[in-house]
């Protein structure tokens, strides 16, 4: 394949020859007549010191539901408040700097401070907190203290939420020729995930989090007229404070997410010869992970070796044969290579030690990707695209160690007609690969008429259609329709089939200087159906999933008030999840409600107190329900200990008072 | 009916306004791109600057806001030599003046949206300057295949570029991507509809030499970035989780939770048939312990990996 590819590499660079594209670079300009000496700008705005807006909000939160935090900011029932504001800094030397912040004081925060001199240097401090909210008041009777978790009869309430907190620093310098820049990060993540441990039967609990991830990237890149290369280093340090989990009756039923780090040095350059232009990239990297084990019966190892060693390599050359055609193509290569140790370790069956071993299977894969495009101009304003993409998989320890994926695809493109533009795409695609078997490590125990989804022989059909129609000078209209068919044809039991079609519309208007309308509306259905085998030998069970989602929304704005001083705005969005699940085993059974809904609405009106000064007043509602036949009482089903009803039915509020204060 | 007849008269002078207002076309208007290329070409070749720089320019063109607002940005910066104001000023992107200037005849370079010269010319005068490692891979990206130009995203004429702001770019993105901006709604999704999120922060948009134009090597490193916790490597490996993420979960949105692209157990029966529970039927949700609360996840909770010596069932 690297010899085709060098052929067509050969190719294009004979073929592109003169045909040169328009090129209007500063750099290529004929400055031969420029008197840069007699230019000046008498007439230039030089907006030289500080210019922005800063912001201070205070309201009023009415929340009971925890889960309203995630679009509100802040899960905070009561009064809030917050500073936000976009400064900007420039003088007459060239430094220039800019602070951002974004609602800082609520739970979902950002600032950001940048300063440097324009095309020199620049150095950065970023802050950022991400909270998300999955349920608030979770009940538990497991109690967590330094990896115990204790049971009690007293009931342990928490929130099941994730607050990540992250602070960077970055610099970057340049000159004429190279470029380098530095970044750190570090962030801690905290809270509460859902889990589940057995005991030996199933008790879901909550997970505690506290962790920090640690970041490094550096690069250093150099460049010429026609070429450009970048060497860079990333190496991030994760860092778990919870360790292994343990009842008082039964240790280390629990094993935390281990301690590791991953390196990767990557080279990239790119080569332009007339209108070709090559690129590549060559990137390694390690993932190590050497935590002690558990010791326990039956573990020979004090702390095992775990190494991953990637590979990763690309080549991409495109052509511009002429003003019409333009040629592509790229090669991609993936190497993951497991080093890791391998031993034989005791496992566990439902009721304690059976005495049975198994030994650990780190799985190598290799990924070879090969891709052609083409794109050709048929006429002024209508472009077609063709290619080819195939991509091979080859991974051990597995019931199919190789898969192969084609790929068709053309497009085409119109943009002739006018105030229409057209884009229709359309793909087949095949997989196929070695002959399927259950491995050897699990032969006995699956069904020899299973096909797993992602290695099975798959055929995939998709088009879509995408409108723009821009009728009038102040309206818009986008609308696109999509459909795709996945056919497992030679799976008798998994996934079968799939199907994933919809639509989406989009309209703007924008009825003179101040009035401006949108809407949108989606709908997308994913159907799938699948097959089971209770008996062990042919299929006579099988399920239908019918998942639909619906998103409507629409605003207007209108800034005419009040001598334009005042403006009122309204946005609405709207969105419903659905997912019906049929079994038909002896009988037809729906599986149980699996929705989830939304209403949210933003009122607000803007009122300039001055050229320097504005009030805004804003209300946000949002009205959530979400419903899961799956979630149940914490004991409701015997053997079974749940988190209880985590499922949302609530309406939140909020009012804002913001007081802006311009710069400039 | 009044608000009826007032509406439909608003309606109807905005529709006379709009036309009125279309018809100032350019007087090069009625050339063919072929031609306006070839004339700009010829033009940029001839290389005749005006004299005087911005000031013969905004001799004409001081009214209008928009070309004034380029001094609020880095782009109207002249104490920077980077910048184009520092340089050949406003010809710098728009190419020499020419003798546009003798009656307002002679075409431009220009960046609208209305403008008839190809895009790939268009984008040529940023990446005279904009030529670096980030933009390394714009040429084969699907952004420049899709004939996407710089100022379709970006904005020069302005102190803020939407693009460089974290509260605007997911607009700015979804403009054309209309289904990953449904998809942000669904009942689960990466905080992409609070801007919390960016797209950014997993997609370059001017290409990388990744899938799916991802800033990593690969899918799940990308993954990796923020998820470091299921990085592993594991003592005992979930195959198709240490494959690829997307195998089970869609990093865009999904009506299930947790980004699964279908629930458990129906998502796990789809790769496990073992002669035992996996094959049962679970004809109802909240039935019993395998349809009910975390279903499989129940006791393979660690379907991301474990690190138990005794926990090759993913359970501990």
């Amino acid at each position: 394949m690297s010899f085709k590819l060098n052929m067509i590499t050969l190719s294009l660079l004979a073929l592109s020859g003169n045909l040169m594209a328009a090129d209007f670079s500063v750099h290529k300009a004929n400055t031969s007549s420029v008197n840069a000496e007699k230019f000046s700008c008498k007439q230039c705005a030089y907006n030289n010191g500080y210019s922005g807006k800063m912001s201070a909000s205070a309201g009023y939160n009415d929340v009971d539901d925890i889960h309203a935090g995630n679009a509100l900011g802040t899960a905070e029932d009561g009064a809030i408040a917050s500073v936000s504001g976009d400064v900007r800094y420039q003088s007459d030397l060239g430094y220039q700097a800019r602070f951002q912040a974004h609602q800082l004081g609520m739970d979902n925060s950002f600032a950001t401070l940048k300063a440097g001199k324009s095309g020199h240097y620049s150095m950065a401090l970023d802050y950022n907190s991400i909270k998300t909210y999955q349920a608030g008041d979770v009940e538990s009777q497991l109690w967590h203290h330094n990896g115990l978790l204790t049971p009690s009869t007293s009931v342990n309430r928490f929130d099941l939420a994730l607050e990540r907190e992250k602070f960077a620093f970055a610099a970057d310098y340049q000159r004429d020729f190279y470029q380098g820049a530095i970044r750190y990060s570090q962030e801690a993540k905290t809270g509460h995930q859902a889990a589940s441990l057995v005991t030996p039967s199933p008790v879901n609990f909550g997970l505690p989090v506290d962790s920090t991830t640690k970041q490094w990237d550096a690069n250093i890149g150099l460049n010429g007229d026609n070429w450009l290369t970048d060497l860079s280093y990333s190496g991030s340090f994760y860092s778990n404070d919870i360790g292994n989990l343990s009842l008082p009756y039964l240790y280390d039923v629990y094993a935390a997410a281990p301690d590791n780090q991953a390196h990767q040095i990557t080279l990239s350059g790119q080569y332009l010869v007339k209108s070709t232009v090559m690129s590549g990239r060559l990137s390694t990297g390690r993932m190590i992970q050497d935590e002690d084990l558990i010791q326990m019966a039956g573990n020979p190892l004090q702390n095992w070796d775990g190494q991953i060693d990637t590979l990763d390599g690309r080549f991409t050359v495109s052509s511009m044969l002429s003003s019409r055609l333009r040629l592509g193509g790229t090669i991609d290569y993936s190497d993951r290579d497991n080093k890791s140790t391998t031993a034989e370790f005791m496992q566990y069956e439902f009721n304690g030690l059976t005495g049975a071993f198994k030994q650990n299977t780190p799985q190598d894969i290799t990924r070879s990707t090969y891709k052609v495009n083409a794109s050709y101009r048929i006429a002024s304003g209508y472009r077609a695209q063709a290619g080819y993409d195939r991509k091979e998989v080859e991974r051990t320890y597995s019931e199919r160690e190789q898969t192969n994926d084609d790929r068709f695809w053309i497009k085409l493109n119109v943009r002739a007609l006018e105030n229409f533009n057209i884009d229709l795409n359309a793909e087949h695609a095949n997989r196929g690969g070695s002959k399927y078997e259950a491995d050897k490590l699990t032969s006995s125990e699956q069904n020899a008429l299973m096909r797993k989804y992602y290695l099975a022989d798959r055929t995939r059909n998709a088009a879509e259609l995408k409108l723009t129609h821009t009728p009038l000078d102040w309206m818009s209209i986008d609308v696109a329709t999509r459909y795709a068919k996945d056919d497992y044809d030679e799976t008798q039991i998994g996934l079968t089939e799939s199907e994933d079609f919809g639509y989406d519309i989009n309209l703007n208007l924008h009825f003179g200087e101040h009035i401006t309308v949108y809407g949108f509306a989606a709908q997308q259905w994913i159907n799938s159906e699948q097959v089971g085998s209770q008996s062990f030998v042919s299929p006579d069970w099988s399920s239908e999933i019918n998942d639909e989602f619906i998103n409507l929304g629409a605003g207007v704005a209108y800034g005419g008030l009040m001598e334009n001083k005042l403006t009122l705005g309204l946005d609405y969005l709207f969105s419903n999840s659905i997912s019906d699940t049929d079994v038909s085993a002896d009988l037809t059974t729906p599986y149980g409600d699996y929705y989830s809904y939304s209403h949210s609405a933003n009122l607000y009106a803007d009122y300039e107190l001055s050229a320097l000064m504005a009030l805004k007043l804003s209300y946000r509602y949002e009205r959530y329900y979400d419903t899961d036949a799956a979630v149940v009482g914490i004991d409701s089903v015997p053997g079974l200990v749940t988190l209880g009803d985590i499922n949302h039915d609530y309406n939140a509020h909020q009012v804002m008072l913001s007081f802006t204060y311009k710069l400039r | 009916m009044k608000w009826y007849r007032n509406y439909t008269r608003f309606i109807c002078a905005t529709f006379v306004l709009s036309a009125a207002l279309s018809v100032q076309a350019a007087p090069w208007h009625s050339m063919s791109a072929e031609e306006l290329e070839t004339k700009l070409v010829d033009k940029f070749s001839a290389g005749k600057y005006s004299q005087k720089g911005a000031d013969s320019c905004l001799m004409c063109h001081k009214k209008n806001a928009k070309v004034m607002a380029i001094f609020d940005g880095v782009h109207g910066q002249v104490s920077s030599q980077e910048s184009p104001m520092a340089g050949l000023q406003c010809e710098a992107c728009h190419g020499p003046q020419g003798k546009h200037n003798k009656g307002g005849k002679e075409p431009m370079i220009s960046f609208n949206a209305d403008s008839k010269l190809s895009v790939t010319a268009q984008n040529t005068v940023c990446q005279g300057c904009h030529n670096d490692a980030q933009q390394m891979a714009w040429h084969n990206s699907t952004h420049n295949l899709e004939e996407i130009a710089c100022t379709d995203c970006h904005v020069v004429h302005s102190a803020e570029d939407p693009t460089l702001d974290q509260l605007t770019v997911n607009n700015t993105c979804t403009n054309c991507h209309a289904k990953e901006k449904a998809d942000m709604s669904k009942r689960s999704a990466h905080p992409l509809k609070w801007d919390q999120m960016t797209c950014i922060d997993c997609h370059n948009p001017h290409g990388s030499m990744s899938e799916s134009a991802l800033i990593n090597p690969s899918i799940n490193g990308t993954c990796y970035s923020c998820h470091a916790e299921k990085r592993g490597p594991f003592l005992w490996e979930h195959a198709p989780v240490t494959e690829n993420c997307i195998t089970c979960h869609n990093p865009h949105g999904s009506v299930n939770d947790n980004l699964l692209n279908s629930r458990a157990p129906q998502l796990c029966q789809q790769c496990h048939a073992n002669d035992g529970h996996a094959s049962k039927v679970v004809p109802e949700a909240g039935m019993n312990a395998f349809g009910a609360g975390a279903s499989c996840l129940n006791c393979h909770s660690q379907i991301h990996g474990s690190n138990h010596p005794a926990g090759s069932l993913l359970q501990r």
